[in-house]
């Protein structure tokens, strides 16, 4: 993988994290620094260690900093004119109203395309616990989403 | 850039080499100061990641000096250098470039152009083993230059050029220093004159000054006579 | 059902633009050498000696094979010390020629080079013997394996002995330091072997039964003392 690549999923995931920009580069950034400071010498960069400092990273920012009271309101860029206002709509109501958790790891499969064992290694947990709680996310996505639908 | 030395000593068994040292430099050209003796090149040294320091850091935006991307980034040029015997200036300089991880064709390209600019096209061809040496060391600073190295870091790299390669050896600095943290060590004033903005003083393994070199010759040769006489 | 709405997930996901990435990264790119391509690379550096030393080596097995001279084996187990001392002396070459700085301050850094180094010579090492010992165990009709250990034996214990030799002080300046063990097991294997009378057959008989267990100690001690020089070869410098 490149690295740009890799650079764009932490970065990805730190801003999910994290609700601002440069915090987010940061410590994208440091992530980075850290990985090499602890493997030395590299051949490439093994990105399920890179999430986990990451998200190490993460939960030191939270416990330093007052969470922002009004945290920056971003939206990407359009990538599928096909879609309609509505399920673009939707789908951002929809993801609001999971947990956290859930919304995480839509991101890691979904968005970024990581594997069940990179997810393992990051949350440290069983495979088979990543499996499920990826199905009870999309579950819920699911029915959250056809709530929003009936809703209209 | 910042290259930060943070406290750093090198300790031997009955002698302190370099105590409790720290400063940082950014892009530009410092020039390193010193009696032999003083410590410069255990300090030039353990910046270059040769030798490993007893105790303290250092880091080039954070990165560590003990690891692979650091040396990416760097050039180092050392005060006396050996060859395989067999070697050309051109074999030479790519087999540093292949070392430091160039890709064969970028490498070709690259020890090229640097032959060019330290004027050894001509001998490009010659083994270095007929070469003066003054061309010797124009065939050190092409292989420290090789990976347009971030942080160069070349030590006693006027000795043994004559006036002429001197002036021209300065030049190059000068132009590289724009986006490079230049590091070198020297006995002679008039190199620190021309091209350091920032002076770094030794002795006895301590620092004793560091500032801006801003013309003040009177306190450098003041500073000769103390170390020298 | 979720990769249904990827890509509306793909922007409800998405972050802005980073700004100092191109910086960074140019920092700490990985190299655009693999490891495999520079161990190769190193191979054009190893000097000729090192490999013809290697194919006399199987010359001598092949050519003993041929001709039906019996006296191939103890020519072929004379040469194995020289191919050893060889082989260290290459791996060292940085220090001995004044390269050690220079190679350690790059990306690959000097232990690579060693380790490059030591890996391509042991492999043509290995194939010299998967080549000579069943050649040369048609003439002798003693086992491959036999003649392999004959082989091995004094290739080890040479190496074993040199690098530590060449760690030190007195290897730092000459070649002969490694030569001279080399020239010493050699001449050992000629006296006991043509002159050792019970001796001789004391030993052939030890290493019939325990040969192998022999080899590899003497390998374990040897790749001991590999690393070791791989690992002092940058506070050598």
């Amino acid at each position: 993988m490149d690295i740009e690549e890799i650079y764009d999923k932490i970065y990805r995931y730190v801003y999910f994290k994290l609700k601002n920009q440069s915090v987010a580069e940061d410590i994208t950034q440091e992530t980075f620094l850290k990985y090499i400071s602890a493997k030395g010498s590299i051949h490439g960069y093994e990105i399920k260690y890179l999430y986990t400092i990451a998200r190490n990273l993460c939960i030191d920012e939270f416990r330093r900093v007052k969470p922002d009271p009004l945290p920056e309101d971003f939206e990407g860029p359009v990538t599928d004119a096909h879609r309609t206002i509505e399920d673009r709509l939707a789908v951002r109501e929809a993801l609001k109203k999971l947990d956290p958790e859930d919304q995480e790891l839509l991101l890691l499969r979904h968005v970024n395309g990581e594997s069940v064992g990179t997810i393992c290694t990051m949350l440290n947990i069983s495979r088979f616990a990543v499996y499920r709680r990826i199905k009870n996310a999309e579950e819920r996505l699911r029915s959250s989403l056809e709530g929003i639908k009936d809703g209209k | 850039m910042k290259l930060k030395v943070d406290r750093i000593t090198k300790q031997y068994k009955n002698k302190i080499a370099v105590d409790r040292i720290s400063f940082e430099l950014t892009e530009g050209v410092t020039g390193l100061l010193g009696a032999n003796g003083a410590g410069k090149t255990t300090l030039m040294r353990m910046m270059s990641g040769i030798l490993t320091p007893t105790s303290g850091e250092i880091t080039a935006d954070g990165i560590p000096v003990n690891s692979e991307e650091y040396r990416a980034i760097l050039g180092y040029l050392p005060q006396d250098f050996g060859y395989y015997p067999e070697f050309t200036a051109r074999e030479f300089v790519q087999y540093i470039a292949a070392l430091k991880g160039i890709e064969k064709k970028r490498a070709r390209k690259k020890t090229e152009e640097l032959l060019e600019l330290v004027g050894l096209t001509e001998s490009a061809g010659k083994k270095i083993k007929t070469f003066s040496g003054g061309m010797k060391q124009r065939v050190g600073i092409a292989q420290a230059l090789v990976n347009d190295p971030k942080i160069l870091i070349l030590d006693e790299p006027t000795a043994g050029l004559d006036p002429k390669e001197r002036v021209r050896f300065r030049n190059l600095i000068a132009d590289i220093s724009k986006d490079t943290v230049v590091l070198f060590s020297t006995h002679i004033v008039s190199d620190i004159e021309h091209i350091a903005s920032n002076v770094l003083m030794m002795r006895d393994g301590q620092l004793i000054h560091e500032g801006e070199w801003n013309g003040k010759q009177g306190d450098l040769e003041e500073f000769y006579m103390e170390e020298f006489k | 059902m979720a990769s249904d709405y990827k890509d509306l997930l793909n922007e409800a996901f998405s972050a802005p633009a980073p700004k100092g990435k191109d910086a960074f990264l140019k920092n700490i790119r990985p190299r655009e050498v693999s490891l495999f391509a520079m161990i190769w690379q190193q191979a054009a550096y190893i000097r000729v000696t090192a490999w013809l030393l290697a194919a006399l080596v199987v010359g001598v097995a092949i050519a003993g094979a041929v001709l039906k001279l019996e006296s191939a084996q103890n020519a072929v187990t004379m040469l194995m010390p020289f191919t050893a001392a060889v082989a260290v002396i290459e791996s060292n070459r940085s220090r001995r020629c004044g390269m050690s700085e220079l190679e350690t301050a790059t990306r690959f850094s000097l232990r690579s080079v060693v380790l490059a180094r030591m890996t391509l010579l042991g492999a043509a090492a290995l194939i010299v013997l998967l080549i000579a010992a069943p050649v040369i165990s048609a003439v002798t009709c003693e086992g491959a394996v036999f003649t392999a250990v004959r082989m091995v034996i004094p290739y080890l214990l040479t190496m074993s002995i040199s690098l530590p030799i060449e760690r030190s002080s007195l290897g730092r300046k000459t070649d002969l330091c490694s030569l001279a063990v080399a020239s010493v097991v050699a001449f050992v294997i000629y006296y006991v072997s043509n002159f050792g009378g019970a001796a001789f057959t004391g030993y052939l008989q030890v290493i019939g039964r325990w040969g192998v267990l022999i080899a590899l100690s003497l390998l374990a001690l040897t790749a001991a003392q590999q690393w070791k020089t791989i690992n002092k070869s940058e506070e050598l410098a």
